[in-house]
């Protein structure tokens, strides 16, 4: 069972990384203090964000019977992956705009929006954009939460998915090596908190709020 | 002298070969050959004479590309499909023309999921993206980000409207950095978003260009909303913010291609040098450079070479009065940038004079650029000029 559960994991782990890297790469590379253990650190807090999140549905699916059904429905991944984009896109601009704008900067420059940075906070960012991404059901995922859920324990269901999740881990790996490139340049950094910025609006608007109006 | 015929020789023989016998002989393809080669010899004997002063030509040729590109692609479309929308016959069947500003968008979505993301045939149909990323691959190698200012079919258009206006009403050169950083951060949200979505993003929302080739027809809010954007980016970018500050605004601040190019220009073999002994700091190559590649930083930190995103057009050589500027091989790219009281010992004999110089770098690149383009335009330049001479009524 532990080996089908990583098995599942590893073979879809790369559609994992796609949802996550738009969000993570820029995020990790941008942030104001780069190191090694920060940097992991904020992977942890990220990922386990994601995995409190399909916890949340899994428990929601079984709970109004959704996970009676073998087959995703394409309306309900859909609905939920453009929630997951635009508050993702939201804990990020407001992480970028804390980092870029003065009012964010520290606690004596006279903020006249001070929540803004404890919002914007990197660690508050890490679990909220988490907790965001983790709205994107998969296919695969969807077979884990079946399979957790009609395993016919309930103990037994948790450790089926917590070796699933285990098993799409690999994938993040090339992330604990972002402090060695952001430290290498400045320019780095700067660059990341562009793209970040970019990606926000990106999913607020064209991949959240376009679609949630409009579709 | 010698080596400027030489080389007008060796373009003619290009020439003759890619736009006359390959159009067997067709009025309109001698016409465009006789345009190619007045331009290049115009532009191989003015800088043979002074250094930099065949700019102008690269600028007549780049302006005219665009247009006549645009002129026959958008027939090729209506002929195909009777309109410039794009067809959801033309989607399904992946027939989309593939363009080199969607190759980053293509090439990392490519590495994870081994598709490609944009709906274009693989090989054998027109502009596939076999023959398109085999185009880059060789250009990169050559040229480098010197497709850019040479041979870019859309980059004809800020050329031509960057150099409308006698002086800059907006000057960039104090936001140099922020512009090229800002070009980075957007390749890479390009390249991000494509991978999540397994879509070309660019293409979908970004690209100023729909407006003169093919775009999505306009059936619901959302590509309402992509068309507004289409033509504001046009507007903006290729035609107000060109005329005004002078600069190639879309190529040096959103064309991910551009920023690419400017990644993978280390494998090119010519780079521009700037001799730190002949400079004087007078800034005037920073003013004009179109791709905001020289920075006041770049001069006073004597880097010896412009930035990143120098595109190779030659125009900073033109307006260096010290002539501290000029083309070099990435290989004798010295690390101190000057020439230190090193000079090349004289030719003794006047062949050897004349083999130095058809192997000077900057004749090497400007024929190698040009031929590149030569390449690239003929096809839609002899149908664009067939168009223009069937809507006057001449023989088609």
């Amino acid at each position: 069972m532990i080996l089908e559960a990583i098995s599942l994991g590893l073979s879809t782990g790369t559609y994992c990384t796609m949802n996550c890297a738009p969000v993570l790469i820029p995020f990790l590379s941008g942030t104001d203090k780069v190191s090694y253990k920060r940097n992991s650190g904020l992977i942890g807090a990220f990922l386990g964000g994601r995995l409190v999140m399909y916890f949340i549905l899994g428990a929601v699916f079984a709970a109004i019977g959704l996970l009676v059904n073998e087959f995703i429905d394409p309306v309900l991944t859909r609905r939920l992956s453009v929630y997951a984009y635009f508050f993702c896109g939201i804990a990020l601009l407001i992480n970028s705009l804390g980092l870029k704008f003065p009012w964010g900067c520290n606690k004596d420059c006279g903020c006249k929006v001070p929540k803004l940075r404890r919002l914007g906070n990197d660690w508050v960012t890490a679990i909220l954009s988490g907790l965001a991404v983790g709205l994107h059901v998969c296919p695969p995922l969807w077979t884990a939460m079946l399979r957790s859920v009609f395993g016919g324990h309930g103990l037994v269901g948790f450790f089926y998915f917590i070796f699933f999740y285990i098993g799409t881990l690999p994938f993040f790996i090339p992330l604990f090596g972002i402090p060695f490139i952001a430290k290498r340049a400045g320019s780095i950094k700067r660059i990341a908190r562009v793209t970040q910025f970019c990606v926000s609006i990106y999913f607020m608007i064209f991949l959240g709020l376009i679609p949630m109006i409009f579709e | 002298m010698i080596s400027s015929l030489i080389l007008s020789a060796m373009m003619a023989f290009i020439v003759l070969f890619f736009v006359v016998l390959m159009h067997n002989f067709a009025p309109a393809a001698i016409l465009y050959a006789l345009f190619l080669m007045f331009l290049f010899i115009r532009m191989t004997f003015a800088e043979n004479k002074k250094m930099g002063s065949g700019v102008i030509y690269r600028r007549i040729f780049q302006t005219v590309f665009a247009v006549g590109f645009c002129i026959a692609f958008i027939a090729d479309l209506i002929a195909e499909r009777g309109s410039m929308s794009i067809t959801s016959e033309a989607m399904s069947n992946s027939e989309l023309p593939f363009c080199h500003i969607a190759i980053p968008q293509v090439l990392v979505p490519l590495l994870v999921t081994k598709n490609i993301i944009f709906p274009a045939r693989i090989s054998g149909h027109y502009a596939s993206v076999a023959s398109m990323i085999l185009i880059w691959l060789v250009c990169t190698l050559t040229v480098g980000r010197g497709w850019c200012s040479w041979i870019c079919f859309y980059g004809g258009w800020e050329e031509g409207f960057s150099h409308v206006a006698k002086k800059p009403r907006i000057k960039l050169l104090p936001k140099n950095k922020e512009l090229r950083e800002f070009h980075f951060g957007f390749m890479f949200f390009i390249i991000l978003a494509s991978l999540c979505e397994l879509a070309c993003i660019y293409c979908e929302w970004f690209c100023p260009f729909k407006l003169v080739t093919e775009f999505s027809p306009v059936n619901s809010i959302p590509s309402l909303i992509a068309t507004i954007m289409f033509v504001g980016l046009f507007i903006g970018l290729v035609i107000v913010l060109p005329i005004l500050t002078k600069k190639r605004t879309q190529c040096s601040s959103l064309c991910p291609f551009g920023a690419f190019a400017s990644l993978t220009d280390r494998f090119s073999i010519f780079q521009m040098k700037i001799d730190s002994d002949k400079c004087s700091g007078c800034m005037k190559c920073a003013s004009i450079c179109p791709f905001s590649a020289i920075d006041i930083k770049t001069i006073q930190e004597k880097k010896g070479h412009p930035e990143i995103t120098c595109a190779k057009c030659g125009e900073c050589v033109s307006v260096c009065p010290n002539k501290a500027i000029s083309y070099e091989f990435r290989f004798n790219m010295k690390k101190s940038s000057c020439s230190c009281g090193h000079h090349k010992n004289p030719p003794k004999t006047a062949a050897v004079r004349v083999f130095q110089q058809l192997l000077h770098p900057a004749n090497l690149f400007r024929f190698a650029a040009f031929s590149f383009a030569v390449i690239m335009s003929s096809d839609f330049m002899i149908k664009s000029l067939n168009l223009i001479a069937g809507l006057f009524g001449g023989r088609k």
